[in-house]
């Protein structure tokens, strides 16, 4: 064991190469620079202000790190910022997506997982067609649904309400997560299913004993394909809901635009990294699967 | 926190049907339909079998139906109507959407958005994954690159209102201007050029997902190939170009449809930058404008959104069929 690290140790000896600052190099890191300034400057420019007072804003220098930290204008986008006579903040936007958010997650996740465990390991004549049909629903272009829908939810009685978005989320999210169910099933090998069903399995047996505990990855893949899907929806929000029902991005949208008042960038801008933080909470912690949700939900239409 | 509990019990009682309806169904089966009877009891529970998977899938079927067909067949007849849906006024809804200005202008940029977004997105995606590829902070710089794709379209919106902000105080572009000496301008007024400033929105968000899907490309392809090139003598962009290149063609295609069918689908951007004012219009926002005031019109134009992308989204499917098979 130590004569192998002694001969590691004893590696190429000598002056290390000088790298070229070769022309090649030069452009790459340019390149790289510009790019870095593109799609960074933006967002640092907005936590930069956002914690900065109204006037050290006012001063200019946006480009500058804030000289006096203050999380005033977090508090206030939170808590006060107004839209119209309206003067909660965004908290009940907040709380708004969270009520819409969770019920439509659990429904359709619930729902699609055991649709696709049927598509994939009870094959029988017409999956074929079903899987077409699947298709189709999860690429068709959403607009022709918007009419349709509000059609729908009228005769329900639930247009304007809570409910009627929680099922028009669910609703819309059903094709994709069901192939993306039934893709992982097909992945697992077929001879658990056939072992099951020999040793005398029924249909919820296999899925709940068998099929639930092997594919938590693909479970929290769907999760964060539909809570980042559902938090960031806008168009729904504003075609389906009250305005005391309005989720967070709506409300965000509405107080940035807000007109009467002096217009507080700090707050405004506070307000944006507020609305975006919890996907990207989830982002940072499951980072790699968070990559494969929305690669999975980036094909629907 | 009522309203959670709500949710919860209202799931509960969804479940606790859905079981019901497989139980009942699935007795009503075996036992009614089908009963394992003496003289052919093989034979009957070979038929029950048949059947049983429907049984399962009947919901799921008639909702999608209704989900697929419905809609389509729905709306169309809606844009077949009049405004207050009270009078049948055949292809009128359409002949009125050509001879609109303001749709011709939707409907040109849109065209640009199409041949701009995708071709920008997967262009920097292709370049990012290929730069990073050989840095050491390289995941470092791919995960921040991919943050917009997990904020809102909104969000990101209001983030690039700030950046083309007039005031110099606030606006990245207008400040830049300001320390070289120039006035300040709103590049969101810009004619035709302020198309483009919403369309970088939209391709600075798009890129994460471009870069992600051919970074993993880039890494599947055989090292051998690489090695023969260099043996050969290929210089790094001979390398990149003729050999890297045409081996992930299929993904950069995959890459290229699927930011298509968003960029005909993305309202948010040109709804929260602009409104649609200043010639920005386009196709998804121009339906936003005619929705619950002209529904025989917002859905006529969701029909030739729908005939725009249905193209790609063939394409699409038919490769997501392969793939999925």
């Amino acid at each position: 064991m130590t004569e192998v690290s002694h001969m590691h140790l004893d590696g190429p000896r000598g002056k290390k190469p000088k790298k070229r600052l070769s022309p090649t190099n030069i452009m790459i890191y340019s390149t790289l620079f510009v790019v870095a300034a593109y799609y960074l400057l933006p967002l640092y420019v907005m936590v930069a202000t956002s914690l900065k007072g109204m006037p050290e804003v006012r001063l200019g220098n946006i480009f500058s790190p804030p000289v006096d930290v203050t999380f005033d204008p977090w508090v206030k986008a939170w808590a006060e910022a107004c839209t119209g006579i309206n003067c909660e903040g965004l908290s009940r936007g907040f709380w708004n997506s969270v009520r819409i958010t969770v019920p439509s997650v659990i429904a359709s996740i619930a729902i699609a997982s055991v649709n696709g465990y049927a598509l994939a390991n009870w094959r029988f004549k017409g999956a074929d067609v079903f899987f077409t049909i699947l298709i189709f629903g999860a690429f068709i272009p959403y607009q022709v649904m918007i009419y349709p829908m509000v059609i729908l939810l009228r005769e329900l009685g639930l247009y304007g309400s809570l409910w009627g978005l929680v099922l028009v989320h669910s609703v819309f999210g059903m094709p994709i997560l069901t192939l993306l169910f039934r893709n992982y099933f097909t992945s697992l090998p077929e001879e658990l299913f056939k072992a099951a069903r020999v040793d005398g399995a029924g249909f919820w047996r296999i899925y709940l004993q068998i099929m639930l505990p092997m594919s938590l990855p693909i479970f929290v893949v769907a999760m964060i394909l539909q809570v980042t899907g559902i938090w960031n929806d806008f168009l729904f929000g504003v075609i389906f809901t009250k305005p005391e029902f309005y989720p967070m991005t709506v409300q965000l949208n509405n107080i940035v635009n807000a007109v009467q008042g002096v217009k507080e960038y700090n707050v405004n801008m506070a307000a944006t990294l507020l609305t975006g933080l919890v996907p990207l909470t989830i982002y940072f912690i499951s980072g790699k699967l968070f990559v494969r949700g929305i690669a999975a939900g980036a094909v629907k239409g | 926190m009522s309203p959670l509990l709500q949710g919860v019990v209202m799931i509960l009682i969804g479940l606790s049907g859905c079981i019901g309806y497989f139980y009942v169904s699935n007795f009503v089966l075996d036992k009614i339909i089908f009963p394992p009877k003496l003289d052919d009891q093989g034979r009957n529970i070979n038929r029950a079998n048949l059947v049983r998977p429907w049984l399962f899938l009947l919901p799921a079927l008639l909702l999608l139906s209704l989900y697929l067909i419905y809609p389509v067949v729905g709306s169309f007849y809606r844009s077949l109507f009049n405004r207050a849906n009270t009078e049948f006024v055949g292809l009128a809804n359409y002949g009125a959407l050509w001879n609109d200005s303001g749709f011709r202008t939707a409907l040109y940029n849109n065209f640009l958005w199409v041949l701009v977004v995708p071709a920008a997105s997967t262009f920097m995606g292709l370049l990012v994954a290929q730069l990073t590829d050989k840095l050491s902070w390289g995941n470092v710089a791919k995960s921040l690159i991919f943050m917009p794709m997990a904020i809102s379209f909104v969000g990101a919106s209001l983030i690039w209102r700030f950046v083309y902000a007039v005031d110099p105080n606030i606006g990245i572009i207008n400040a830049l201007r300001d320390t070289v000496g120039l006035s300040p301008m709103d590049p969101l007024q810009l004619p035709f050029w302020n198309n483009f400033f919403l369309m970088v929105i939209l391709v600075w968000i798009q890129t994460g997902f471009a870069m992600v899907i051919l970074s993993a490309a880039l890494r599947g392809i055989p090292e051998d190939t690489i090695e023969a090139a260099v043996i050969d003598g290929a210089k790094p962009r001979q390398i990149f170009f003729r050999i890297k290149v045409p081996q992930i063609k299929g993904t950069i295609m995959v890459v290229w449809t699927t930011i298509t069918i968003t960029v005909l689908k993305v309202f948010d951007i040109v709804y929260a930058m602009t409104g649609g004012n200043f010639k920005t219009e386009i196709l998804p926002s121009y339906m936003m404008d005619y929705m619950f005031r002209d529904d025989g019109r917002a859905t006529a134009v969701a029909f030739v959104i729908m005939i725009l992308v249905l193209p790609v989204m063939i394409w699409n499917i038919s490769n997501a069929r392969k793939e999925m098979r």
